[in-house]
Formats: structure tokens, C-alpha cells, sequence
């Protein structure tokens, strides 16, 4: 190799397209500088500066939503931007906004450091957005492990509590045993794509349109196929879809409150941003394999979820399945995204509506949560709309919405959703799909009915001191504000949605 | 003798892994299980390794200097997990972590 063409290499190094990522680190760095740098006292503000910071990347992220780089690689090809890029960073750092206000609310009750959450939040959202963005197998695994090794930490967050650490250890073994699977198969693809004997062998079998243009030159390669399927099954274990949502469960009771709406809501959707580039871009000549696969963990997804979900009765658990069941939603929209151009617009609206919907109900168990965080049971929310009518009311926003009731935002992410699989002619997992919506509507009302109609049992635990201050008072309204609004108005977002 | 084909190279990385992923599935040992996940792991290193020598391109090879970073970062995370969780329960059993139920 010359000089000549390691300068090219570096030329492609565009820093300046990746700042929202950079700036994120440096943010993250900073948060531990200043825990050293500052007195003791003025420690509890050092998570406002974070929130702050993320604010303004935030902004700038919007200001800067037609960057120059839109449609071009950088980094010699591992990185890919695009306006689905932008939309993904938005989402995420939406979330991890969400999730550092709730780390104040909820970490506080049990006294753990909040600064190195904070700043475990901060790398994890900016690999998930380098995740979303990257279209080859390096950067993507490098983005997806990071990502995962940061929710190691954050899952067994508070290390106190027995059950945290269990759910803790349970996600470390699926996790590595998944990540292995992945890692398995991109050596298989990476191997076949560049077997001299092989029509259109190529080099660089990692990177996205080069595995595309070998795939469709091969179009029944064995081998090819069976990595295709390890690297999908290691997705499906981050999007927690059927055979490999195990975890759920478990890990979303153990894991300390804010960390559970970070698996349910920023995991899942850097699972989804990872799952499109691999079918949309590289695995797409082989359709073939793809759409049965993807098609059985929709419709086993959909069924395991919201049968699983009927008979929970602790709220962390069953958001958990209920959050299985969404990802066999999201999975419909998927297989139908090589047949419609719909299927792309409506990932990312419902992406969002559960976004907003999660945090929504999320916010209301971290206020309601007792010293126990693994201990939330539904009769906990006996009596809530006499005790806090505020927040029985947002909760009952979020639950209609994630249930997908008809003015609520939800209720047009899953319309979308089956309009796009309608049109893909995928009529009998549209018929599971709309089966498993029925189903659904019964554990989201019993959870309605316990704080609506039910009184409560007794002086249980923690239910009287129940404060809501004015700061999430404000947040917890604006997003129940945004869900019956996003169901009406669809705003820019229906750009995608016309497509 | 066998000669080292990429037959072989391949073959034994697939031998390892297969090893690797029973262990993971049969062993009861949080740290005989972890230990299987670093098998599965090396298994397609090698396989990187092999495939990047006899296919002529380096990208195998830089593709594992980056597993290996990785997998050091998740030991680090993972071993911590694991010695905190004996400290409160005193047992590395998965049979007797069964706290989380309902």
C-alpha cells in the first residue's frame, strides 16, 4: 500500500460529520472531569450539566438536520449518513435525555452516583447513533458492543440489591452468547464473500454494498445463508424478539428504573436502525431468506409477548413483554420494507410514539417506585387517580397509546404499521398482528382499571408519600400532550410517511 | 501431518465454537459459562484470522485487533458483575440465582 492511497483513506475522515457523537464523548469525559474538578457540595448539579449539554446537541442536531454529508460515506466507508441518520440521533438522544431526568428522579431514592450514570448514558447513546449510521460490519459491531458493555454496567447499576446484580449476570451471558452468534456470522460472511473460487468475490466482504453485490452474485450460497441467520439472531437478542427475548423479563424487573426505559426504548430502537441497514442494504439480494425468517419472529414475537404479558403482575415485568410484543410489531413493518416505501416512514413514527409513550409511563412508575425498585406490583397503582390524579391521568395517556387506542399516537404508529404490511400482501401476519393488538388491550386496561377503579388494598408501601415536583410535573404533561398531538398532526415526520 | 489448509483452519474454528456453545447451554458454573463465551469468541477470531490469510485482504486481520478490545472491555465489565453477585449471594450456581420471579 502507498502513500498515495492512505492519504485517500484519510481524507474520507470526516470529523465534522460525526460531531453530535464527538461532542457526546467529550460531554461524557467532561462530567467526570468536573466531579474531580469541583467541591463536593456543587456535585448535585453536575447531572443538569449533562442534561443541559445534551440539550444542546440536541438543538444543534436539529439546526443542522441538512448537513452537507447527507448521502455520503466517510471513513472509508464505515460510516453512511443520511436524513433516517439524523432522524435516529434525534430519537436517541431524545431518549437518553429521558433517561438521564428519570436517573435524577430514581437514583436519588437510592442513593447511588449519579455522575458516572450520566455518563455511562451519554457513550451508550452515541454508539447507538454510530450504530444507526454505520454500513460496515466493523463499525457495526464495534458501535453494538459498546452499546451492550455499557448496559452491562447500567443494568446492574445499583449493586446493593441481590436482584439487580442477578439481572445483571443474566444479561452478561445472553449478551456475550449473542454477541458471539453475530461475530460468527460476519466471519462466515466476511469468509464466503471473499473465496477466490467464488463469481464476484470481493476484498472488503464487510462492508454493506460490497456483501450486497457478492449476495446477489451468489444468490443460494449455504454458508452465506447460515451467517446471514447467526448475524440476524444476534440482532434479534438486542430488539429482544422471539426465540431470544429470554432475557426480558428478568432483566427489565432487576434493572434499577430509568436503566429498564433505556433497554425498552433506546436498545430496541438501535436494535431496529441496525436491523434496516443489514436488510435494507447488505442482505438485501437474499429476500429469499430473509422475509421467512424475520417473518416467523414477528408473528411468534407478537404471540409469546402479549400471551406472556396476560398473567404479570409485578408493572416492570409486563411493560417488558408488552415491549416484546411492540418489537414483533416494529418486525412486521420490516418485512415489508422491501415491498413498500411506507414501511420506512412508519419504523420511525412508531418509534417515536413509543418513545414518547414508554417515557410517559416510565415517569410515573420512577414516582411511584418505593425503596424496593425491583418490587412494583400492580397493586401498588390501587387508588392512584384519588391519590395523584396528575399522574394516573399521564398514565392512562401512555398505556392508551402503547395499547394503540384510536386519538393517541400509538394508535397511528400500528395503523401505519399494518397499512404497510397490507400493501407488502403480508395478510396472515397482518391477521396475528391484529390478534395480538386484541390481546394486548386487556393487561394495558387491567392496569388502567387497578388506578382507576380499584381501591386500595391498604397502607402499602410508599403510596402516601408519594411528591410529584413541578419540573417533572411539566415534563410528564408534555409528553402526554405530545402523544394525543402526534396522533392528529404527524408533522414533518409525515414527509416519510407519503413517501 | 494435515496439511494447513483453510479447510482445517475453518474446520477447528467451527469445533470450538460448537464447544464454546454447548458449554454456555449445558454448564451450570456462571465462570465455566463465561469461559465458553470467550471460546465462542476466539473461535471466530480464528476463523478471521484464516479466512483474511487465504482470501488475501487484511480486513479480517484489523477486524481483530477491534474483538479483542472488545472482548477485554466486556471481561472487565463481566468478571465485576460476577464477583459483586458472589459477595451478596455467595454462590456462581445459575440454579440458585432464581430471585427474579414474578
Amino acid at each position: 500500500m502507498d502513500i498515495a492511497a492512505l492519504q485517500h483513506i484519510a481524507a474520507t475522515n470526516v470529523w465534522g460529520a460525526i460531531w453530535p457523537e464527538l461532542s457526546l464523548g467529550c460531554l461524557a469525559l467532561a462530567l467526570l472531569a468536573l466531579e474531580i474538578v469541583l467541591p463536593r457540595a456543587a456535585h448535585r448539579h453536575i447531572p443538569a450539566v449533562a442534561v443541559l449539554g445534551q440539550l444542546v446537541v440536541l438543538a444543534g442536531v436539529l439546526l443542522d438536520w441538512h448537513s452537507p454529508w447527507l448521502g455520503r460515506e466517510t471513513f472509508s466507508g464505515l460510516l453512511r449518513h443520511s436524513s433516517e441518520g439524523q432522524a435516529m440521533r434525534v430519537l436517541f438522544l431524545l431518549s437518553s435525555i429521558a433517561v438521564c431526568l428519570l436517573g435524577r428522579l430514581n437514583l436519588q431514592k437510592s442513593a447511588m452516583p449519579r455522575v458516572e450514570f450520566s455518563h455511562i448514558v451519554l457513550v451508550v447513546a452515541a454508539a447507538m447513533m454510530l450504530l444507526a449510521q454505520s454500513c460496515h460490519f466493523v463499525m457495526f459491531f464495534v458501535a453494538l458492543e459498546t452499546v451492550t458493555v455499557g448496559f452491562y454496567i447500567l443494568v446492574s447499576y445499583c449493586r446493593t440489591n441481590p436482584l439487580t446484580l442477578e439481572a445483571g449476570l443474566k444479561y452478561l451471558i445472553l449478551g456475550s452468547l449473542s454477541s458471539a452468534l453475530l461475530l460468527f456470522g460476519i466471519a462466515l460472511l466476511y469468509g464466503v464473500s471473499g473465496n477466490p473460487l467464488l463469481s464476484g468475490h470481493t476484498p472488503a466482504g464487510m462492508h454493506y454494498s460490497d456483501l450486497a453485490a457478492f449476495l446477489a452474485a451468489n444468490p443460494h450460497q449455504w454458508l452465506a445463508g447460515l451467517g446471514i441467520v447467526l448475524v440476524l439472531s444476534g440482532v434479534a437478542f438486542k430488539i429482544g424478539a422471539f426465540p431470544f427475548q429470554i432475557w426480558i423479563p428478568d432483566v427489565y424487573q432487576g434493572a434499577p428504573t430509568p436503566v429498564t426505559a433505556f433497554l425498552a426504548v433506546g436498545s430496541k430502537a438501535a436494535g431496529f436502525a441496525a436491523l434496516l441497514g443489514l436488510v435494507r442494504y447488505a442482505f438485501a439480494p437474499y429476500t429469499w431468506l430473509v422475509i421467512p425468517v424475520l417473518s416467523f419472529m414477528a408473528a411468534a414475537t407478537i404471540l409469546f409477548g402479549n400471551l406472556a404479558a396476560l398473567n404479570q403482575h409485578n408493572v416492570k415485568r409486563l411493560i417488558g413483554l408488552s415491549g416484546v410484543s411492540h418489537a414483533g410489531f416494529l418486525l412486521l413493518a420490516v418485512v415489508s420494507v422491501g415491498a413498500t416505501s411506507l414501511a420506512v416512514g412508519a419504523i420511525y413514527f412508531y418509534l417515536l410514539a413509543y418513545l414518547i409513550a414508554s417515557f410517559a409511563v416510565f415517569g410515573v412508575m420512577a414516582h411511584l417506585a418505593g425503596s424496593d425498585d425491583t418490587n412494583q406490583q400492580l397493586d401498588h397503582y390501587a387508588g392512584l387517580a384519588r391519590r395523584q390524579p396528575l399522574l394516573a391521568g399521564v398514565l392512562a395517556v401512555g398505556l392508551g397509546s402503547l395499547a394503540g387506542i384510536p386519538p393517541l399516537a400509538g394508535f397511528m404508529g400500528k395503523f401505519f404499521v399494518f397499512v404497510a404490511a397490507f400493501q407488502a400482501d403480508h395478510y396472515g401476519l397482518l391477521a396475528v398482528a391484529i390478534a395480538g393488538v386484541v390481546i394486548s388491550i386487556y393487561y394495558y386496561f387491567g392496569w388502567i382499571k387497578a388506578a382507576f377503579f380499584e381501591a386500595p388494598a391498604g397502607p402499602s408501601e410508599g403510596a402516601s408519600a408519594v411528591t410529584v415536583g413541578w419540573f417533572s410535573g411539566v415534563i410528564l404533561v408534555a409528553l402526554a400532550l405530545a402523544t394525543v398531538v402526534l396522533g392528529f398532526y404527524q408533522g414533518p415526520l409525515g414527509r416519510w410517511l407519503t413517501w | 501431518m494435515i496439511p494447513a489448509t483453510l479447510n482445517v483452519y475453518v474446520g477447528l474454528s467451527a469445533l470450538l465454537f460448537a464447544v464454546g456453545l454447548l458449554g454456555v447451554l449445558l454448564r451450570r458454573n456462571t465462570l465455566v459459562i463465561y469461559m465458553c463465551l470467550e471460546l465462542m469468541l476466539v473461535a471466530s477470531t480464528l476463523a478471521f484470522v484464516a479466512f483474511s490469510r487465504f482470501n488475501g485482504s487484511m480486513d479480517g486481520n484489523v477486524f481483530v485487533f477491534f474483538i479483542l478490545t472488545v472482548a477485554a472491555a466486556e471481561v472487565a465489565a463481566g468478571l465485576a458483575i460476577i464477583v459483586a453477585l458472589f459477595r451478596k449471594r455467595l454462590t456462581v450456581q445459575v440454579d440458585q440465582l432464581d430471585g427474579l420471579k414474578h
